[in-house]
């Protein structure tokens, strides 16, 4: 049996927008096109897994643009290899959501 | 200016999200308002901004909001600790087995919390004496007739009789009870069934008599009164010294001689007491039933629980009548579960396939010891489904001790009949839709392919084991080169099945990943 962690297709592609540069959930949600129900539950869960990790924008940035401070979420070294991981199962991945570096080739 | 409109609307969502809140556990719940309030206002930026009335914007954002609800849930699941074991243990083999052993502890118990339930069990009608029919006219089928005259018992009882060494008789009328020392002015009393029977009925069939009095304790003038367990506590509130008391019943006075047991009584007719009389107090009158035991020569005469008697009337007159086993008129629960589970059984293969599924994609095989585990478990799911259906249907049949026992009869044949048959379905279907290595429940269905294609590619559902273990492929449609479920065992080898993308591979053709 394979040692990684194995992800749900929802997961994978929400791991890889992610990476990509979509770091907070109404972004999420409009990349992928998937419902908050099903996008903030599963963020959820791969924190809880500890493949991503959230942090709060800084209230100084918020309130120099006159909105509320969001909830912003990054990669961890466990969902980078992961999401290397779900790459290889899901080679469609990437071609759905471009990573920032592919984006700027 | 902002339309009334929007501010409705944004209280509206704000409400959604403030429902939603609460059931977030109460330490994670100011964290999850300040996350979900501040995507809010960057959702009503991006759907509905200000100034602009969109009633599909608002649909959107209110969409948003009620997907707060699900988060909201899925946090409660998995906040604690205690929560993510519990979302761990879910769809586990053990999982469903507790849940199995608890659903068999509680239907068990209320079967033996149910009066009507407990009598059958605890006094089925395997306690009535062996070898006794009941007779009726053979010109009849409903058996539930009252058939057999008086004056027909009374010729049979003087005759010498070969196959029979003892008769009883009785005949159902609606009589209130009411104790003598009520007083007159009291209001009108339920009408019970009173069998009026022959006084050797209760010794006919060897039933029981609780808090029996002996016949010279009590006034030997008057006839002697049986109470069902139903009268006995409804209308006497079940005094343990009601044996001796003294009733009327209409006109006529009797004298409680004992109350019979709940459930004690599988004959035709719904009686609440047994007017015990002497033969020559049926001369005359309304037909009623028979029943005879029945002698070794008459036991040689049966014939699938019935024989055929020809009989010599009163007035010579010859009756064609039918002897019925009583074990044959009131079979017991048990009987007649396993009867319905054995017609279940059959039908079984109508509703679903009995194959359990087991076909791999790949060489790999499930090993023996994994095999033995999967078929452990469909045991223990069988074995503990059928004890649950068996005492449910008792529960349905006989909890309400008021019907007809020839109904509950038929509501558990019917009943035991259905749960076993889709119980059956169902413990096959779970476990069709199992993780072989790990027999976890397989999640997050996911479509693959078009039906449109079914003749070019393959499509259908694919399901992942959560510990990791497999994929289950279902197809859509049945095809010949596709008709059954297959597992994909994800092992080393199966990563190597995968190429990278721009290899050549159409896109959606194999790894099942769809964006929609």
């Amino acid at each position: 049996m394979a040692t990684e962690a194995k992800l749900s297709h929802t997961a994978a592609i929400i791991l890889q927008a992610v990476d990509a540069g979509f770091v907070y959930g109404f972004s999420i949600m409009e990349m992928t096109g998937l419902p908050s129900g099903t996008v903030y539950p599963a963020m959820r869960r791969l924190e809880r897994d500890d493949l991503i990790r959230s942090q709060w924008e800084r209230q100084s940035i918020a309130d120099a643009e006159q909105r509320p401070p969001r909830k912003y979420y990054r990669l961890t070294p466990a969902g980078r290899m992961t999401l290397q991981a779900s790459r290889r199962r899901y080679p469609l991945l990437e071609r759905l959501i471009p990573s920032e570096e592919v984006k700027s080739v | 200016m902002t339309p009334p409109s929007e501010w409705v609307h944004h209280v509206w969502h704000l409400g959604l999200l403030r429902g939603a809140s609460l059931l977030v556990p109460a330490r994670q719940r100011a964290e999850w308002w300040r996350e979900w309030s501040a995507e809010l206002w960057h959702v009503r930026q991006a759907c509905a901004p200000a100034g602009t009335a969109s009633w599909a914007g608002e649909r959107e954002v209110t969409a948003f909001c009620l997907g707060a609800f699900q988060d909201a849930f899925c946090l409660r699941r998995h906040g604690f600790r205690a929560g993510i074991a519990f979302a761990a243990w879910q769809g586990s083999a053990a999982h469903c087995v507790v849940f199995l052993a608890a659903a068999l502890t509680a239907s068990c118990a209320l079967a033996h919390l149910l009066p009507g339930v407990r009598a059958e069990l605890t006094l089925p009608h395997q306690s009535i004496r062996r070898d006794l029919v009941a007779i009726q006219n053979a010109d009849f089928f409903d058996r539930s007739s009252a058939t057999i005259l008086p004056a027909q018992y009374h010729a049979w009882k003087e005759q010498e009789q070969p196959y029979f060494d003892g008769f009883a008789f009785y005949r159902v009328t609606r009589e209130s009870i009411v104790p003598e020392s009520a007083p007159a002015a009291t209001p009108v009393r339920t009408a019970w069934g009173v069998a009026h029977a022959s006084a050797n009925v209760f010794a006919l069939l060897g039933l029981p008599v609780l808090l029996a009095v002996a016949p010279g304790d009590s006034d030997g003038n008057l006839p002697r009164l049986v109470l069902s367990d139903v009268v006995w506590k409804r209308e006497f509130g079940a005094d343990p010294h009601i044996a001796g008391t003294v009733v009327r019943m209409g006109e006529r006075r009797a004298v409680i001689a004992g109350v019979a047991p709940d459930g004690s009584w599988g004959l035709p007719g719904q009686v609440g007491a047994w007017l015990l009389q002497p033969d020559a107090d049926f001369a005359s009158g309304e037909p009623g039933f028979a029943i005879a035991h029945l002698t070794a020569a008459g036991k040689a005469e049966m014939w699938a629980q019935c024989v055929r008697i020809t009989a010599y009337g009163p007035h010579q007159s010859v009756d064609d009548l039918l002897g019925v086993a009583l074990e044959e008129r009131a079979p017991s629960p048990w009987t007649i579960y396993l009867f319905a589970a054995f017609l279940a059984l059959l039908a079984l293969p109508a509703i679903t396939s009995v194959s359990l599924g087991e076909y791999s994609i790949s060489e790999q095989r499930t090993t023996w010891s994994r095999k033995l585990y999967s078929w452990s478990f469909l045991s223990a799911k069988i074995a503990l489904l059928l004890p649950i259906f068996y005492f449910v249907s008792l529960d349905l049949a006989y909890g309400r001790t008021t019907s007809e026992p020839e109904s509950g009869l038929y509501i558990q044949l019917v009943s035991c009949f259905f749960m076993v048959l889709f119980g059956m379905r169902w413990a096959l279907r779970d476990q069709r839709q199992r993780c072989p290595v790990c027999l976890r429940c397989v999640e997050h269905p996911a479509q693959v392919g078009q039906a449109s294609r079914t003749f070019l590619a393959w499509n259908g559902t694919e399901l992942m084991c959560m510990d990791g273990h497999t994929l289950l492929h279902v197809p859509g449609i049945p095809t010949s080169w596709f008709s059954t479920q297959r597992w994909l065992y994800l092992d080393t080898s199966w990563e190597f099945l995968f190429v990278g993308p721009g290899a050549g591979m159409e896109p959606g053709t194999f790894t099942g990943f769809s964006p929609h």
